[in-house]
């Protein structure tokens, strides 16, 4: 790589950084004008420990084979006691770090709890322009009650585990049909099999129409390089299914919904700490109101 | 004090494979409120500054019990020149004789931190050093 590309870079990275470390009032007065097309977006979510970072390596360095090149945002937790955090998806992912064409930046969830981190949306904006084929986003670990990156990727993958009886009983209810790719990783692990078996018999018991995406229901294993090829086909399947049937305006405003929800939440409750206790005196509404007015931004 | 929104990338050039020290430091860091990035083991200086630029760090740590930690830093430091990230701090920790330091110093290093400190004292002057930053 080029002395130039790598300037480019660090100009790149750190504009990342200041969209990561805008406060709310920050995000909405410099926000760009939202592009028409955006990058192809795959989102990676599943319990702690579930491989998510893993299963990125090895996806990214098959993607990247061809010269196209990919941006990894990876969120960890940060500590609501301390604020800190131990950015540790980067590490998992050192087989594919050393290439050029492979950018990652590790991101503390901050304030967030859905998963996702502080200005998500809006990072995932700034990786646009800067030459990517596509954005690979990887979630906090969480449980199934997280779904936000829904909003924000084009192609969500779900990691599950051999022993992710739980989640199946969540799909069985109807709660865990989020994902548009369903992997069953550790697949060396006892139990891979039954569980495979039984998602795939949840996903085909529903009915999908012709232009209905059917999701998949594959298994990994970072014993087996061989076992990502499925995975990557899977994604350039749905890829070309999404550029058919995706209601690009629905996605925009799916996506600018996802914002506007998080910039609030994360306004109000930094309020809500700003305020002393007194300031609660009062019925609930009228504090209610009274934090509405904050809200407003001149 | 707090290091509430400096990102650290502590790193592990060399050959040695012990990594306790680096592991503790970077615990230490996320307890004062620091995003804490970890190389893993023997990376290259190069690998190094190039991680620290991805990440953009506000300094990297760089965790050296092997001996060749003078080699390491002035080829870390002019990795990163030529990356256009002279601002990102270097703090080395570990073995380092004292007959090293001045020359250390010199050469760009903003903080050496022996394995005989206490970690409070080193977390202060990492506090300090990228406060003025
Ligand atoms: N046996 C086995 N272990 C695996 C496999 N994939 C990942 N692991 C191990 O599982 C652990 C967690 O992997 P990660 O990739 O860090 O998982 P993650 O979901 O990114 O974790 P968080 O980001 O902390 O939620 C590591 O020790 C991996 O080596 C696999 O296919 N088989
Ligand atoms: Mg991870």
């Amino acid at each position: 790589m080029s002395g130039g590309k790598l300037n480019n870079r660090r100009k790149m990275s750190q504009a990342l950084s200041r969209v990561a470390n805008a406060s709310v009032v920050e995000t909405l007065k410099n926000q760009k004008e939202l592009p028409k097309e955006t990058l192809y977006r795959i989102g990676i979510t599943g319990a702690p420990g579930s491989g998510k970072s893993t299963i990125i390596s090895n996806l990214v360095s098959k993607r990247v084979d061809n010269g196209s090149r990919a941006a990894v945002l990876a969120i960890d937790p940060s500590s609501p006691l301390t604020k800190g955090s131990i950015l540790g998806d980067r590490i998992r992912m050192d087989s594919v770090s050393n290439d050029p064409n492979v950018f990652i930046r590790s991101i503390p969830s901050r304030r967030s709890h859905d998963g996702l981190a502080d200005n998500t949306a809006d990072l995932l904006w700034e990786m646009e322009g800067y030459e990517f084929d596509e954005v690979i986003l990887e979630t906090v670990g969480v449980g199934q009650a997280e779904y936000s990156v829904r909003a924000l990727v084009d192609t969500v993958i779900l990691v599950l585990l051999p022993e992710s009886g739980d989640a199946v009983q969540a799909m069985k209810s109807g709660i865990l049909e989020m994902a548009d790719i369903y992997v069953i990783n550790k697949s060396d692990l006892p139990g891979a099999e039954l569980i495979a078996a039984e998602i795939n018999e949840i996903v085909s018991r529903n009915t999908y129409s012709s232009n209905e995406w059917k999701p998949c229901v594959l298994s990994t294993s970072n014993h087996s390089v061989e076992s990502f090829n499925a995975l990557d086909e899977a994604i350039d399947e749905h890829r070309e299914w999404i550029k058919k049937s995706i209601d690009k305006e629905h996605e925009r405003r799916s996506r600018v919904r996802y914002q506007v929800q998080s910039l609030i939440n994360r306004r109000a409750e930094e309020l809500l700490e700003l305020m002393s206790l007194k300031e609660f005196d009062g019925r609930p509404k009228e504090v209610y109101e009274k934090l509405i007015k904050k809200l407003l931004i001149k | 004090m707090s290091l509430e929104g400096k990102r650290i990338l502590i790193a592990k050039p060399g050959l040695d494979g012990h990594d306790v020290g680096a592991k503790v430091i970077a615990l230490a860091l996320r307890d004062a409120g620091a995003d804490v990035i970890y190389t893993g083991l023997r990376k290259s200086p190069d690998y190094i500054a190039r991680v620290a630029v991805d990440e953009d760090v506000d300094a990297v740590g760089l965790s050296m019990l092997s001996g060749s930690h003078n080699e390491i830093v002035s080829e870390t430091l002019l990795h990163l020149k030529e990356l256009d990230a002279s601002d990102i701090k270097i703090f080395v920790g570990g073995t380092i004789p004292r007959d090293d330091h001045a020359g250390l110093r010199e050469a760009g290093v903003s903080g050496i931190y022996t394995s005989d400190m206490a970690i409070a004292d080193v977390l202060k002057e990492i506090e300090l050093e990228l406060r003025n930053a």
